[in-house]
């Protein structure tokens, strides 16, 4: 925040750049899950192994 | 023999808290006497009101050095101050939940965006008030719903307002169920309140297992500040999904939690003090973080309502308002 002016028009810049910040950060969440399926093509775990505990 | 009487019970009365006692106290013992109120007989987030509002009475009776240096509460905060709690309740909360539904329907997180709107309108009127940018910063993040992410961000930005702050987040929390409906009524038709969405496709446990370390890696890379918050709610996610360990997953988010949730309860209630919660400044956060409640709650129904202009499978927009949590 040391380059943000502690004043009203820096409270204001802050917030439109975070606000906009929110929505690229998050649709890049979004992205990645929206990627995670395809993990399914080449790889397989077993939920009834991982039940049965470890060794 | 009267005047050595009068003597000794003026020093009797010294040593206990009697003297020191003002209307301050009163006032916050009240405040804490209510607050236990709402968890004991409205059932409002007992598991937090219950210890807040109980250390709340303690520490302003006076006399009481729980809260000195040495003393059992003063322990409690500095795993508050020390940031050490809040990654402890991350990793239990990872523990308790699910996150296929939002795996599966990646679109949602964008709710979240929106719903962001409240933190930065407290945060513009806060700077309008007079905080500074710092403090401004630690109120809005009371639009956030979430206590443990308030607490982390008032320490790093201004840990003298932790008490104010997170009283008013875990409140406003425990709230929410009264906050948050006339907001969500008003912004909604009848039609769209009674909106049926498509049913979630089933998420692989291969998915459940790579979200939680994706995710751990990306915020370390990305945004380093944070990440002790996100990757130990990670943690308790991946040991909730590996199947493996559910005993440690259990305890994470069972009796570690219950723990860390005693604890911090005392923590906060014990910040609750007359001379520093009385000013008209605790007035001003508390005004504050409800406009950023209402905010947030109205602007992720409308980030619902506005994705629904572009979408084929339309969202309920009462679900925007899950947004700022």
């Amino acid at each position: 925040m040391n380059s943000i002016p502690d004043n009203i028009h820096g409270a204001i810049l802050i917030s439109i750049i975070d606000f906009i910040l929110s929505f690229v950060i998050i649709s890049g969440i979004g992205v990645l899950l929206a990627l995670l399926p395809l993990a399914n093509r080449y790889w397989h775990i077993d939920e009834a192994k991982l039940k049965q505990g470890h060794h | 023999m009267f005047e050595q009487l009068s003597s000794l019970f003026s020093a009797l009365m010294g040593q206990t808290g009697l003297a020191h006692f003002w209307w301050g106290n009163l006032v916050m013992i009240a405040i804490g006497m209510t607050m236990v109120f709402l968890a004991v007989v409205k059932k409002f987030e007992p598991f937090l009101l219950i210890g807040i509002g109980f250390a709340c009475i303690v520490v302003n009776v006076p006399g009481s050095d729980l809260i000195l240096p040495g003393g059992l509460f003063n322990y409690a905060y500095k795993g508050v101050a020390l940031l050490i709690i809040p990654p402890l309740i991350f990793l239990g909360v990872g523990a308790m939940t699910d996150f296929g539904p939002m795996i599966a329907n990646p679109r949602l997180v964008l709710l979240g965006a929106g719903a962001h709107l409240g933190i930065f309108v407290a945060l513009i009127l806060a700077k309008l008030l007079g905080f500074t940018l710092g403090e401004s910063g630690a109120i809005g993040i009371i639009g956030g719903a979430d206590g443990p992410m308030a607490i982390f961000v008032t320490m790093k930005l201004a840990p003298h307002l932790l008490p104010q702050i997170s009283v008013a987040a875990y409140s406003y929390m425990a709230l929410m169920p009264l906050i948050q409906p006339p907001v969500m009524k008003l912004l909604t038709s009848k039609a769209e309140q009674e909106m049926g969405m498509v049913q979630l496709r089933k998420v692989s446990r291969l998915e459940k297992i790579l979200f939680p370390i994706v995710i751990a890696a990306v915020v370390n890379l990305c945004f380093p500040p944070v990440a002790p918050l996100v990757t130990m709610l990670m943690l308790g996610n991946l040991l909730r999904e590996v199947l493996l360990v559910n005993r440690l997953a259990e305890t994470a988010g069972g009796g570690l939690l219950n723990i860390i949730t005693l604890v911090l309860t005392a923590a906060i209630g014990s910040t609750m003090t007359a001379d520093t919660f009385l000013t008209y400044r605790t007035l001003q956060i508390v005004g504050l973080g409800l406009l950023a409640f209402v905010v947030g709650t109205a602007s992720g129904v409308l980030t619902a309502k506005i994705m629904n202009l572009f979408v084929k499978d339309k969202i309920n927009p009462l679900i925007g308002s899950a947004g700022i949590a």
